[in-house]
């Protein structure tokens, strides 16, 4: 065999083959955030009451962000660990949930039945979850005292990465 | 309901993008996350539908192309843009395909040029064996 012929087209060939490699193994559809380590970005918004929540004021005390909807099933079925997670950790950690192409009135009719232990905020025209990079719904974001994005998570919450990124976040336990 | 419609786009409250609207051009450079082969401009989701409203509202404010751009990359990524940027990793999007072409066009050149001369026609032998061999050499 004529190895210097075959070798332009493998040096060629070889970089391609390795860049795809790369992508096995992976979801093509999930996006990585590309504000992971970053600053997270500010903003005001109001919660169903009226109140007005300042995040950059909020500094100091991690910060746990959920972007949900009522029409989202896989949004419903983290419900509960959300619920759970906020009783155990409220009281080192700040939770909301973001409402995402939904309306206030709706979420306000699916928490009457299932009362969450933190606010809820509107998010007009889907400004908020533009500037965070979210795809879809759910999506959750773990922000650290000083304002850092340190995990984003894309899909369901499990109970493992809700304590272990909290743990991670307070330096103790609930 | 033909008097309906002529009302309707009378009121102008039936209209369809103008390609040269500005906005829209830029919305045509900007993937939508929901359905991500297709621009924010044509895509139908709620979310590439937040994205125009934006992209439309900075437009307004007067934000250039490039500052509306730099905006959606800041939560997306590059990622976010249809046509890569033309520096790091997008440089070579850009330049590879040109240069993989050139590059196999010479090498097919190359290649052709150092094909064997063809072999002159020598008449059969009486020799069947001699005749399947030189055959078999000369293929």
């Amino acid at each position: 065999m004529n190895w210097k012929r075959a070798l332009i087209p493998a040096l060629i060939i070889a970089p391609l083959v390795i860049i795809l490699a790369r992508s096995f193994g992976t979801d093509p559809r999930a996006l990585p955030s590309v504000l992971v380590q970053q600053q997270a970005p500010d903003f005001v918004l109001t919660d169903l009451d009226g109140n007005r929540i300042d995040t950059q004021a909020l500094r100091g005390k991690p910060l746990v962000l959920n972007f949900w909807s009522t029409w989202c099933e896989p949004c419903k079925a983290e419900h509960s660990l959300l619920q759970d997670a906020a009783q155990r950790w409220g009281d080192q950690v700040h939770f909301f949930g973001v409402v995402y192409q939904d309306t206030a009135d709706n979420i306000r009719r699916y928490l009457e039945a299932r009362p969450t232990p933190y606010p809820h905020l509107v998010d007009p025209e889907g400004r908020v979850a533009i500037e965070h990079g979210v795809a879809g719904v759910p999506e959750s974001f773990f922000i650290d005292a000083q304002g850092r994005v340190v995990h984003k998570q894309t899909g369901v919450l499990t109970r493992d990465v809700i304590n272990e990124t909290l743990r991670a976040l307070t330096g103790g336990t609930p | 309901m033909t008097a309906m419609l002529l009302a309707a786009l009378c009121l102008g409250q039936v209209t369809a993008e103008d390609p040269n609207d500005p906005a829209f051009l830029i919305g045509k450079e900007l993937r939508c996350p929901v359905c991500q082969g297709m621009p924010i401009s044509d895509s139908p989701s709620g979310m590439a539908i937040d994205m125009m409203g934006q992209v439309r509202k900075m437009h307004a404010e007067g934000k250039s192309r490039e500052e509306i751009l730099n905006y959606f990359t800041r939560s997306y990524g590059d990622w976010v843009l249809l046509r890569p940027r033309t520096e790091g990793v997008g440089w070579f999007v850009w330049t590879l395909p040109p240069v993989g072409m050139l590059v196999a066009i010479a090498l097919a050149l190359r290649y052709r040029k150092r094909a064997p001369p063809a072999t002159p026609h020598v008449p059969p032998t009486s020799d069947p064996y001699l005749d399947a061999v030189r055959k078999e050499v000369q293929s």
